[in-house]
């Protein structure tokens, strides 16, 4: 991996992240949350792109307890997902 | 303009001659050959007095006047030296201006070579413009579908339990996407962990953004504590467009944690 003896062939040059760290979730704050991403990913075989609702609400349940800095929802890449707050693990949308 | 040619060596002198084809012509020399003589004059060439004479028979005829010459000061070949000489340093002048050139170009290389990588993205290097109105406005491409596995490793003397919390994902360019990994403590002292990851293959490396995650800052876990670290990336819609990149299905994340000690400074990419 890293530790490869690769002389004269590139090297991976690990890049730090755009926005930083994310604090650690000591409290566990936005557990459920997260597990209702992982449920969410499970029953969809693992496809990213049906979980963006819960993964936005994760991101959103982190801003508000000030686990990462507050941003518009679109710069991260959820423009098409509307500006209105997802519901939380234990609310459904009205149909 | 009148040419000299130069007509014979003599012990130390040289002799020229013009070729104005003047009767009088202008001889430049202290001695004489017997080639010039008969060159110049059917009969007898002398030299004295500065002068050249050409005895025939009796007669004595002064072909001209003649000035000493000095050895390398002949002042009729003086122009032509002058501009020689003169040549010559425009010539010279030129070649120096040519190597200091170079020499400034290797200095200027280092800045303008990296410039290129930015701008081509060669070599695995960051490209530039990796701005939050990218990701603002960047298209999904949703017909390339790559699966994304986690790989968790933890150094011999950190004893956290780290693993990721699914194995593996399916994600398309452009979109962005969550994954979790989980990190417990079991001994009963607080121990700080520091992480870095490496992706594999080793060219979609430059592909593979990560907007936050939990690398490369020290992470405090209280004794027998257990956090979700969370990763958030996206994977640059230009790979799908990449010829290198056409046979590239997965993509390989792995992270490794090391303990932080006190005092020791890690060289950390880009963070200060």
């Amino acid at each position: 991996m890293s530790t490869a003896m690769n002389f004269s062939t590139k090297t991976f040059k690990p890049r730090p992240p755009d926005k930083g760290s994310f604090p650690l979730d000591h409290f566990g704050e936005c557990k459920d949350f997260k597990d209702q991403f992982m449920r969410c990913l499970r029953e969809n075989h693992f496809d990213s792109g049906a979980c963006r609702q819960d993964s936005k609400a994760y991101l959103e349940c982190r801003m508000e307890r000030q686990l990462m800095a507050k941003e518009p929802l679109e710069k991260l890449g959820f423009k098409d997902l509307g500006a209105q707050k997802s519901p939380g693990p234990h609310e459904t949308t009205a149909p | 303009m009148m040419l000299w040619k130069k007509l014979s060596y003599l012990s130390s002198w040289t002799v020229y001659i013009s070729n104005s084809r003047l009767p009088f012509l202008s001889a430049y020399c202290q001695y004489c050959t017997r080639g010039l003589s008969y060159l110049v004059c059917s009969g007898t060439l002398r030299a004295s007095n500065n002068q050249l004479f050409c005895q025939r028979k009796s007669l004595q005829h002064v072909l001209s006047r003649v000035q000493g010459m000095k050895r390398g000061h002949n002042p009729f070949t003086k122009h032509q030296k002058e501009e020689w000489q003169k040549r010559n340093k425009t010539v010279l002048t030129y070649i120096a201006a040519a190597g200091v050139g170079m020499i400034g170009l290797s200095y200027a290389a280092v800045p303008l070579y990296r410039l290129y990588c930015q701008a081509t993205g060669l070599g695995g290097t960051a490209v530039a413009g990796h701005s939050s109105d990218q990701i603002e406005n960047m298209q999904p491409v949703k017909d390339r579908v790559l699966k994304v596995t986690f790989n968790a490793d933890v150094h011999a003397s950190l004893q956290w339990n780290f693993r990721p919390q699914q194995s593996e994902i399916y994600v398309v360019p452009g979109e962005t996407a969550l994954a979790f990994y989980k990190a417990k403590n079991p001994t009963n002292k607080p121990v700080i962990g520091i992480s870095t990851y490496n992706i594999v293959p080793f060219e979609a490396g430059q592909y593979f953004n990560k907007i936050q995650c939990f690398c490369f800052e020290e992470q405090r876990l209280n004794p027998n504590e257990e956090v979700d670290m969370p990763v958030f990336f996206y994977i640059d819609p230009e790979f799908d467009t990449d010829p290198r990149m056409a046979n590239v299905d997965t993509i390989t994340l792995s992270y490794t944690f090391f303990e932080a000690k006190d005092g020791h400074k890690l060289s950390l990419p880009g963070y200060s």
